[in-house]
């Protein structure tokens, strides 16, 4: 068609004219392009000498591969041994679901107020701020692996010690990710509350937790997914739950049982998940946009 | 020629558009009107198959663009631009690259990722930017306009896109009164300059009759009137518009005789 050409023919006999106004638009970003090559060059380069200085080599993963496989025949099919094992290994995931629940709940409800305090936008002193950013970076740096190997010191071995070592360094998380949520909300809201006469409190209350409670809300419940399969991690170390057994297992080369067991904690992670998700999706709303 | 054949669309039990027909020659200036919640977005937002028809064709130059697919869609929706209320710019990039997105449809694929554009592209946003008075800000970020250039970086887009349909839902219904008239005029001068059809979607009835050739009426989902502004009484814009009417009419005097008392709000 030769209508919407004239578009493209009048631009075209303006060209050298808007490229003498415009010569900003049309100056080739030389330094630009630079800096995205540079900015994707370098990071693959320090890739690529990672892999040559951790000596990896296909060679050694090929061979591996084939060992995998053996360990993989070894594990079919699974079997948890007697009824008696299976209602010990049952219970054992049951407490490795109630650590990651408690652990993950502890530290909401602790973090929530810190990530307020933490938030520049509801914190304005500038010191408070920084002093409770450095906090929860602390406490974040510090693995769950680690705090639980800590925590078994003060309160010995057990289930108790794995709640507390999920609720500690989880604290760090929720504290900073509660913080930047309220950091991004949107301020007009807030503006209309103090507008209307309402105080600081009133603020956060109704222009704020009504934005972020939802956002909260759902990384808990990610977090709570999450942290069932960190708490079978520090179960090995005696934290309580079912990595216990796993670990046992291992060590005593009972493949079929570690394969029985890997997959009942498949089952409670992909059960937490659907869980999860079906609540989220209730309370962040999935309403579509109307047309 | 853009052609709707008793096109309707349902969303679930109610039926947003309920069997339109319409023919639009090329270059005409169409509004189309009615109360909100009548159909109007629907229609357009058809067209340029946001929206798919559950019944009825809609056909362009004979061709049947709603059977489109694929790639053959992304050329058609180049082909019908279309222009939005809240004018869906992206706000984090520049005026310039928001502009040049209407090239996307006209560029390789890779070119267009990497933002590789053409001097002649870059020429051809320049220029649409110039037409609508705003080339000085090609640099600034979309999100730090008023919402009057921003609408007029959006009409640019459209241009960009050669279109040869200009759809534009609810142009002005963000903006003040000056802004609405510079909007409306970037759109009046896409229509005259290029010849481009217009279909607009207008929620007031000073506007429909100032700017467009002909009015098409919608009043749940039918289309009840098709037919030269002049011909539009009083008493067909309240059948229209029903209590709106005193509102959208802004209190003309062939209205009150017939006993509507204008609205106060």
């Amino acid at each position: 068609m030769n209508r919407p050409s004239a578009i493209r023919a009048e631009a075209a006999a303006r060209l050298p004219e808007l490229r003498q106004r415009h010569a900003a638009q049309f100056a080739a970003p030389l330094g630009r392009r630079l800096a995205t090559g540079l900015a994707i060059g370098g990071p693959v380069l320090l890739l690529f000498f990672g892999l040559w200085w951790i000596d990896a080599s296909p060679a050694r993963l090929w061979h591996g591969l084939g060992q995998l496989g053996t360990f993989a025949a070894l594990m079919v099919p699974p079997d948890f041994g007697t009824p008696e094992r299976l209602q010990i290994y049952l219970h054992a995931l049951a407490e490795t679901v109630a650590i990651a629940f408690l652990g993950t709940l502890t530290a909401a409800i602790l973090a929530f107020p810190l990530g307020f305090i933490a938030a520049r936008t509801v914190v304005g002193q500038r010191v408070v701020h920084f002093l409770s950013r450095r906090f929860l970076d602390t406490i974040r740096g510090v693995d769950t692996l680690i705090w639980a190997l800590i925590w078994i010191n003060v309160v010995g071995l057990g289930p108790f010690a794995g709640v507390l070592a999920i609720m500690s360094s989880d604290i760090g998380s929720f504290g900073k990710l509660f913080s930047e949520a309220i950091e991004a909300t949107e301020r007009k809201a807030g503006e209309g509350v103090v507008a209307a006469g309402g105080g600081g409190l009133h603020r956060i209350r109704f222009g704020l937790l009504p934005q972020v409670l939802p956002v909260m809300l759902s990384q808990v419940l990610y977090y709570f997914e999450s942290n069932t399969r960190s708490a079978t991690i520090i179960g090995i170390v005696g934290a309580g739950g079912i990595g216990l057994h796993l670990a046992e297992q291992i060590r005593t080369l009972e493949w079929q049982t570690v394969s029985f067991l890997i997959l009942i904690i498949l089952a409670a992670v992909a059960l937490i998940d659907v869980l999860s998700t079906a609540l989220r999706s209730r309370i962040v709303g999935n309403r579509v946009a109307p047309a | 020629m853009l052609e709707l054949q008793g096109v309707g669309r349902r969303f679930g039990n109610h039926w947003a558009v309920n069997a339109a027909s319409i023919k639009v020659p090329d270059g005409q200036f169409v509004g189309v009107i009615g109360r909100s919640g009548a159909g109007k977005s629907t229609l357009l937002r058809m067209i340029n198959r946001l929206v798919d028809p559950s019944a009825g064709r809609i056909l362009h130059d004979g061709r049947e663009v709603s059977a489109l697919r694929g790639a053959e869609l992304r050329r058609w929706r180049q082909t019908c631009a279309m222009v939005f209320q809240q004018f869906n710019l992206v706000g984090r990039l520049d005026v310039l690259t928001n502009v040049l997105m209407g090239r996307l449809n006209h560029v390789p694929l890779h070119r267009g990722l990497l933002r590789l554009w053409s001097d002649e592209d870059k020429a051809i946003a320049l220029s649409a930017l110039e037409q609508f008075d705003i080339a000085a800000i090609a640099a600034q970020r979309a999100d730090s306009l008023s919402g009057g250039q921003q609408q007029r970086v959006a009409i640019a887009r459209a241009l960009v896109q050669e279109p040869r349909i200009l759809l534009a839902d609810e142009p002005v219904a963000s903006l003040d009164p000056r802004n609405t008239r510079v909007v409306m005029d970037a759109i009046q001068r896409i229509n005259r300059h290029y010849g481009i059809t217009v279909l607009v979607n207008l929620h007031s009835l000073d506007l429909a009759r100032g700017y467009c050739d002909r009015l098409v009426g919608i009043a749940a989902g039918r289309v009840v009137f098709d037919d030269a502004p002049a011909a539009l009484t009083p008493s067909v814009a309240r059948e229209l518009y029903g209590l709106e009417a005193a509102e959208v009419l802004d209190g003309e005097a062939g209205l009150e005789p017939d006993g509507l008392v204008p609205a106060t709000a």
